[in-house]
This record gives structure tokens, sequence and C-alpha cells, in this order.
């Protein structure tokens, strides 16, 4: 029963709040009127009898507020008058309210946009079963970078490791894929049969994989996507007529994969590997490895485990060489997927972090000059009976409103923001499908928000409640002494803010410098008038049938340049700038007497380290170096001398011949590159052009041998058509050649200027973002100066009056006040260069052709700064000039 | 008026306004005289404690209020004891009891 009446009572004083209160208010007048009768009664005066009842009880209002305290669920109603005192207070001032609000809402929803994708592609877990346990697994190489595996080694790893439940090898290309609604060009992957065990999924319709399928020989078989199966198949339950025709060969349809399982990213259709038997080298680096740990075993386990495996093999093969792996390692397939966007993203995290710093920096001096604003209004509840707690509560309850309503609106704001960032995102970022905002997101914005409240409204009240706050009943007469204190803590926040900016302003000036050194860098060919178009037809062996091949984009070519306003037409079988590029290997300089017969004397003679050379492999027309702009130094490009049964013929870049050839003329020496494309015909090189950056412009030119397209087809090609007409003119022209020529081939279409551009998009995303940030902390800092300085201008209206009064000029007054900002903006620079100087080296990596402390961007940025913050300063300082010493002083 | 002013700790302020309930309903004012009578004047209690712990107590359900009269004819609210009250003052008063016993041994152990 107590605790049923218990419960009523905190009812009733929650809901009749009103009718307890006037019951108490009338028991205690009650009690003084009895206390009064008393006295009387005692023979005083009446007024004299007043007088000491009203001394023994001790004000009736205290005694009231005592007997509220103590209530059942005070707390809560006091929550509810805390807040409504408090959106009294936020609407007594809206201007300011609506400042802070906004201030907040900008600094919490990008905080909470740029956290969603620092969550979606770096923290999420994989949408597999128990994703921390797979692992991705790769050869370590003699330079300790990683690498692909090959055949051998994979099977080494998968026989012989204690860690793994399942490992299982995939690579994945692009290829033509007909027999569907149309042609296209699709991604596909190629895996061992364990493939999707490793991820614990199984094919929603038909079968998975089983070891027959991946054997030499087998009949083929191909897993479809989901998506692939409703869109291009058109969802058939029965998959026992579905036949997919792809690189020429047929396929039939296994199975089909559940919903949103994408993995590696894109592909479509999943086929077994070692169709053709495996590669038996050690040194030919051909697959991922994915594998599931055993329960129990740890990341460290594994690896110890596979590195044991991989010196094993590294100390016992017979194909001894750079090219050999070294070592072994295991990481979280999560962490290999997102390794290379990792810095990125937290520079940007880190970067609104700051921002927000910034931000609350504002919000902090504006709530701090609204608190010396209330001085008396805290001087007289204190005066009241308020504890110092009650007091505090209320700065947090107004600082808690501040930040929730800011924070409710930007994450408003984020919602839209996180669509506009995955737009902006570099195509190249992981997992970008799996940003958004999420659950997760949601906690990290309210906690965000929760803190921000806190630590707000927390230093607020410890600096308005400090010391004796009833002082204020005084001081708050002469309104203007003792906000000396809170006039410097303002400054203090406001250098604060200004590091930081400068810190944060110095990072954006960098990563916008780098970008303008990558735009500058020639890149060695032309980006513009190209449209490129990416044709593949099937992989075919037959010698016959790729000279076929050959002649088929021998004649494309040919209609090609027919086409209104085409001026060149070459062929390329990787274009720069796009992933993937062109293969990489190891050639040999030899002469004709020297041809190897087979492969394995092909390894033989690479152990002559003098004959060795490495560089990338590029099958082109000449009509390519044309199109591109890339440059003839010396010798010639291909020509019609160069047929399919005359000498098959190379050119080489420039850093090629110069790095390989040093003080030597490279033309006409001859090189065997056949381990490239299964010819082991020589290669005498006849010409050098200039060197390209294929691989980005940030990256070195590579040195690059170029062979004949028409002597060394390649079944996969992109053409490069320099063209003054319109793209999209050129693009269907193109495609009805093409339609016309053979209808089964699909192609794809783009401009250069999109691969261009493409291939900037992480350091332009990065640049956009913190620029963004940058301008946004300045615009807030600068606001901050002119904010403080502003106040301080107008506390200090008298003495301003006064010494004017006692003869100072404008000149003085204006050098007074903007001395005193030009303090704090200077301690607020040399703070902030400190720290640039400490952080910038953590980007350095993604810095390009300027160093993390370059002079240039530190005196600029800074200058910015100063100017900015004095130009905030000057306002207030002509303010203060303005005062007449008459109005000043009455002004009291 | 010019009795020590002994602060009162929480526990016995509850126990001196049970034990002078248990003489019959009472009003605040009341209550307050009659604690300075019974402890001879040397606890006098003030309004600010006397009301919060009349209302503490009453949410506790120890004791309960109504308004009435009082002797010269003037509106007062009045306390009575309930039976947790009751209750409550038996175990008070045996805890102070023994604590009273304690203290006192302590003070007297050499």
């Amino acid at each position: 029963m107590p605790l049923f009446a218990k419960f009523q009572g905190f009812l009733r004083n929650l809901f009749l709040s009103r009718r307890v209160d006037a019951d108490l208010d009338r028991e205690v007048h009650a009690h003084l009127e009895l206390l009064i009768a008393e006295n009387i009664r005692a023979g005083m005066p009446p007024h004299e009898a007043q007088r000491a009842a009203h001394m023994e009880l001790g004000g009736i209002e205290q005694v009231k507020e005592q007997v509220r305290e103590q209530r059942l669920g005070n707390w809560l109603h006091s929550v509810f008058s805390d807040c409504r005192y408090g959106l009294r207070q936020l609407r007594k001032n809206p201007g300011a309210t609506a400042v802070m609000v906004f201030t907040l809402a900008l600094a919490i929803g990008a905080t909470t946009a740029i956290f969603s994708v620092v969550y979606g592609v770096l923290l999420r877990p994989l949408p597999y079963a128990d994703s921390s346990r797979i692992m991705a697994v790769f050869e370590v190489n003699s330079k300790g970078g990683w690498s692909h595996l090959a055949d051998p080694n994979f099977d080494d790893f998968r026989d012989q490791n204690r860690s793994f439940q399942t490992i299982a090898k995939y690579n994945d290309y692009v290829v033509s894929v007909s027999g569907a609604s149309q042609p296209t060009r699709t991604a596909v992957a190629h895996v061992s049969p364990d493939f999707l065990k490793v991820f614990g999924i199984q094919p929603i319709a038909g079968r998975d994989f089983d070891a027959s399928d991946a054997k030499k020989g087998a009949g083929p078989t191909v897993l479809v996507s989901y998506v692939y199966w409703r869109q291009h198949l058109e969802s058939p339950r029965d998959l026992s007529q579905s036949h997919l025709k792809i690189d020429g060969a047929v396929y039939s349809v296994i199975g089909v994969l559940p919903d949103g399982f994408r993995f590696p990213a894109d592909v479509e259709l999943w086929m077994p590997t070692d169709l053709e038997g495996e590669n038996k080298s050690r040194t030919a680096h051909n697959y991922f490895a994915v594998g599931r740990l055993r329960d129990g075993v740890g990341v460290e386990q594994a690896n110890r485990d596979i590195s044991a495996i991989a010196r094993r093999i590294h100390d016992t093969s017979s194909e001894q060489g750079d090219y050999l792996l070294k070592d072994g390692t295991v990481v979280p397939l999560q962490d290999s997927l997102t390794g290379n966007a990792r810095p990125a993203l937290l520079v940007l995290l880190a970067t609104v972090g700051f921002l927000l710093l910034v931000a609350c920096a504002n919000v902090a001096n504006l709530l701090l000059a609204q608190a010396s604003e209330r001085a008396r209004e805290l001087a007289i509840r204190s005066a009241l009976g308020a504890p110092r707690g009650r007091l505090i509560r209320q700065f947090l309850t107004e600082a808690l409103l501040l930040a929730l309503v800011g924070g409710g609106l930007g994450m408003l704001g984020a919602y839209w923001g996180v669509a506009g960032l995955v737009g902006l995102a570099p195509q190249n970022l992981p997992r970008l499908d799996s940003v958004s905002i999420s659950i997760p997101v949601l906690a990290f914005a309210f906690v965000l928000s929760a803190a921000v409240a806190t630590g707000l409204g927390g230093f607020t009240a410890a600096r308005a409640t400090s010391g004796d706050v009833r002082k204020g009943l005084e001081e708050g007469g002469r309104g203007q002494a003792g906000s000396q204190g809170s006039q410097r803590v303002g400054r203090v926040i406001v250098a604060a803010q200004i590091a930081i900016t400068l810190v944060l302003v110095i990072g954006a000036g960098l990563f916008g410098r780098s970008l303008k050194k990558v735009l500058e860098v020639n890149p060695g060919f032309r980006v513009d008038k190209i449209v490129t178009m990416d044709v593949a037809l099937p992989w075919v062996e037959d010698p016959k049938a790729k000279t076929g091949q050959a002649m088929f984009f021998s004649n494309l070519i040919d209609r090609l340049k027919q086409i209104p306003g085409v001026r060149k037409v070459g062929a390329i079988s990787g274009l720069p700038l796009v992933e993937g590029g062109l293969p990489d290997g190891m050639f040999l300089v030899m002469n004709q007497s020297e041809i190897p017969k087979t492969v394995d004397d092909f390894g033989a003679l690479q152990q002559q380290k003098e004959r060795l050379g490495v560089a990338d492999f590029g099958v082109a027309t000449d009509g390519y170096f044309q199109a591109l702009g890339i440059p003839l130094i010396r010798g010639r490009i291909f020509d019609e001398r160069d047929g399919p049964n005359s000498p098959h013929v190379a050119v080489i870049s420039e850093s090629l011949a110069r790095d390989r050839w040093p003080n030597q003329d490279p033309i006409g020496h001859t090189i065997e590159f056949g381990n490239m494309d299964g010819d082991l015909r020589l290669l005498t090189i006849v010409g050098i052009v200039g060197d390209t950056h294929e691989y980005g412009l940030d990256a070195p030119p590579r040195p690059t041998v170029y062979v004949n397209l028409f002597q060394r087809p390649s079944a996969a090609i992109t053409l490069t058509m320099l063209s003054d007409a319109d793209t999209r003119l050129v693009t269907s022209a193109a495609r009805g050649i093409l339609q016309d020529l053979n209808p089964e081939i699909p192609a794809r279409f783009r401009t250069f200027s999109q691969v261009y551009s493409a291939s900037l998009g992480s350091r332009r995303f990065n640049v956009i973002l913190i620029g963004f940030f940058g301008i946004i902390a300045l615009l807030l800092a600068t606001a901050g100066v002119f904010g403080v300085m502003a106040y301080s201008v107008s506390r200090r209206t008298r003495e301003i009056g006064v010494r004017v009064a006692l003869g100072a000029n404008s000149s003085d007054v204006l050098r007074m006040v903007l001395s005193q900002g030009l303090r704090t903006i200077f301690i607020g620079v040399a703070i902030g260069v400190a720290g640039a100087l400490a952080l910038t080296r953590t980007v350095e990596s993604l810095l390009f052709g300027v160093t993390p402390t370059d002079p240039l961007t530190f005196a600029s940025v800074t200058l910015l700064l100063v100017a900015a913050a004095l130009l905030a300063c000057f306002i207030p300082a002509r303010r203060a000039t303005k005062v007449d010493p008459m109005v000043a002083l009455r002004y009291e | 008026m010019s009795a020590e002013q002994t602060s009162l700790l929480q526990g016995t302020l509850d126990l001196l306004i049970l034990k002078s309930l248990i003489a019959g309903e009472m009003h605040g004012l009341g209550v307050s005289r009659r604690i300075q009578q019974i402890t001879g004047g040397t606890f006098v209690v003030k309004p600010g404690s006397l009301f919060p712990a009349l209302h503490r107590m009453e949410e506790e359900g120890w004791i309960s209020s109504f308004w009435g009269d009082s002797e010269n004819n003037r509106r007062a609210k009045y306390y009575r004891l309930t039976k947790p009250g009751r209750k409550q003052l038996e175990a008070e008063t045996k805890r102070w009891g023994r604590i009273s016993w304690a203290i006192a041994q302590a003070l007297e152990a050499s």
C-alpha cells in the first residue's frame, strides 16, 4: 500500500502541481498567522508581532521552495520548469538563439554526415554472417608489398594451414556476355568452389559449385547475381534452360545468389577457376584469396600460420627471384578492402571535428556573454534560495535545448548531406553503397549533441556561478566590473578558435595546392576531344583466330576513321588513368640466336640479371600515339611495313630507354617479352615515345613497351578517337558501325576527359570537403572575433567615454581596441602555426608536390586569417571611436 | 528562543515529530512548540526544516493531513499519526535507543 500511496503522491505532484502548490501556500500563510496571533497573545504590539513572526518563519518563498525540493517527482517537475524557463530565455534573445542553433546545426550536421561515410566505409561490419572472421590472404613480395597469389602457392596455403575453416581464391574481369536479353560488358569473378562457403551464403535457387565444377575440362557453369537474374534472365524458377555465352563459350546457369551479395564489388557472374587447368608457376600472381577463420583462431595466429607456409615455399622453390613471394600475410577482409581509403577519411573526420570545435567556441562565447548579462538574475535566484546546483542545471538545460534543436536540424541536414557526399565521392571509394544515415549514425549524432550540450552548459555554468553569485546584485547595478573575467575567458576562446581554424585552413591549403600541382603535371598525352570505346572479343588461343580478331579491329578502325569530324583513331590494350592499367612483367634483352623454345627455357634465362628489364606491356596501334598526341622522340612508330609476318617491332617509352639503356641507343636492340602474350618472337625496338603518367598524374611515369596490335593481337582493347564533332554524334555513329560489323559485341563509351576527371576524384573530394570546412571555420572564427570585440567595446562604453572626456582622441581609442584584439589574434596564430607544423606531417602521404610545411601555404593562410580577424576587430573599434562621452557617462 | 541551536539529525527530527503527534492531531506550529516543550527547549524546529519534513512524512504515509479550525478559530492544516506512522515511531524509538546506548558506551570507554 505505501508504494501505491507514493505513486499517487508522485502523480499528484506532477499533474496537480498547481493545487498542491496553492495548498502549500495557504499552509505557510496560516502558519504565519498563527505565529502572529501567538506573538500578540504574548503581548507584542501588532507590527512588532508581525515582524517577529516573519523573522521566525524565515521567508515564505524559501520555506515553500524547501518543501518543493524534497517532494516526490520533484526532479522531473523541476526539469520541466527548467525547460520552460530555458525556452523563455532563448526566446528572449531570438537573434543570438538563431545564430547558436544554426551554428550547432551546421557543425553537428557536417560531423554526422562525415561520420556516416566513415562508419559506412570503415566501421560498418561487412554484410556477411560473422564477418569479422573473414580474412584476406596475400603473398608478401620481395619489396614488402602485398601481392596476389600464384596457383601453387594458394594450393599450399589451402592444404597446409591449420587456421582456416575454408579458404578460396578469386579474381575478377570484365567480359563480353551474350545469350541474355542483350550483349553486355559484365564484371565476372573466377572463384574456387569453396568461395561462397567463406561468406556463409548459399544460392537462393539452384546449387552452389562443387569440387567437380572447378576441374580442367569440366562443363562451364556460372552463378548469377539476383539483380542479373531479374534483369537479364527474366527470373526463371527453372534454371535448366538458362545459358550464357561468355567470351565465346557457353555456360550453364546453375544458381542464383541472394539479393545484395556483390563480392568482389560490382560482379554479376561467378564462374569456377581452373577450367583451363592451373598455372604451375609460383611467380604468376593471378588470384586474391579469402578465408574464414576456424573458431577460436585469431588473426595473429592465422598470420603466423600462413607466414610459416610462405617462408617454407620461399626457401624451397626453384623459382628464386624478385617475383617469388618472400612471406605471407592475413588481414581482416574489411581492412584490406578499405585500407586505401582510411587515411583520407580519417583526415576528413579530424577536419570536421575541428570545425565542430570552432563552432562550439562561438556558441560558448555567445552563452558566456548572455550569462554575464544575466548576472543579476542569477544573484536574485540565488538570494531566493536556489542552490548552486540548481543554477548549474539551468545552464545545462538551456545548452541541452540548444544542442538538441541544433542537433535535430543538423541530422536533417546530414540526411541530405549524405546523399550529396555519396554523389561527390570518388567512384573508387569502397563500400560507398553502405553509406547511409543508419541507427549507429543517429546514435552518434545524438551522443555528439549531448556531449556538446554538456560541454557548453557545464563550461558556461562553471564560469557564471563561480565565486559569490550574489555579488552580481551589487555589480549588476554598475554593469561592467567583474565582466572583465568573462571577457578574458572570451578572448582565450577566440584565440583557441583562431588556432584551430588556422590548422584547418592550412590543411585545406596544402590539399588545394597538391591538387593544383597534380593538375599542372603534364600527363604526356592529350585529354580533350578524345572519345574512348571499350571493345572486347572472346578470348582465343589459336594464332589464326587471333589474327582474325586483329583484322576485325583493323576494319573497325578504318570504318571509325570515316565518321565525320573524327581525325585520328587508335587502339590500346589499357587506357592510361583507368584503374588496372597495363600489366607489367619482366622482359629479356637477347638476340635472334638465343630465342627460348619453351616457357621453362625462359625461366632459366631470367636468372641472368644483366638481361632483365621490367616494363608495362601495352598493345597499341600507330593511331593511338597520334590520337593522344604522345610524341615520337626518336625512330618511328608502327606502319604498313609491320605486318603479322614481318619482324615484330616495339616502341618503348622515354624513361625505359633512359633507365634500361643508359648512354646507349636502344633502337635496333631486340627483346623477348613473350611471357606477356605467349608469342615468343623477338621484338625489335624501332622507336622511342614520350612518357605517360599511366597510373595517375600523381604517380611517376611507368616504363612501357608498346607492341603492334596487328602483330601481337589483343582480344580486349580501347579505341581512342580524336574528334572535333559532338561526342554524342561520334558515339552513336561508332555504335552503329560496331553493330554493323558484329551485333553480338557490346561496347562502352566514355570521353577521355571523364576518365581524367575520375582519376582525380578522391583528391578533388578531399579538397572540396576540407576547403568547405575551412571556409566555414574561417567565417565562424571571424564571427567569433567580431562577437568578442563588439561585446568588449559595448561593455567598455563608459570607460571609453571617460577616456575621451579626459582627452583621448579617436585614433587613441582605435589603437587601444585594436591592440587588444591583435594580442588575441597573435596568440591564436602562434599556437595555430605550431599546431599545424605538428599536425600536417601526418597527412604527408596524401600531399603531392608540396611539403607538409610548405612556407607559401603557411604564410598566405596566416595572412588571410589575420586579415579577416583584423577586419572583424576593426568594425567594433570604429564603433568605439564614435562613443560620445556625454552619452556614455549618462548611459548608466 | 535563547535555547542553544542544536542541529537536528534528519532521523531525529522525524522521531520527534512522530513522538509529538502521538499526543493527538495538531498543526505545524503546534508540532514545533510541542517539540520545544518535550525537549525542554533544546530543540527549536524552524519552519524551513519542519514543513519539508512534514510533507515528506506525509508522502511516506506516516502522517496524514486535513484542514481544521485552530483553538482561536483560524484555518490551519492539521497533521495526525497514521498506522504506518505508529509502526515507524516504534522502529525509530528502538533504533534511537540502540544508537544512544552505543554512543554512551563509546563515551564511557577509556
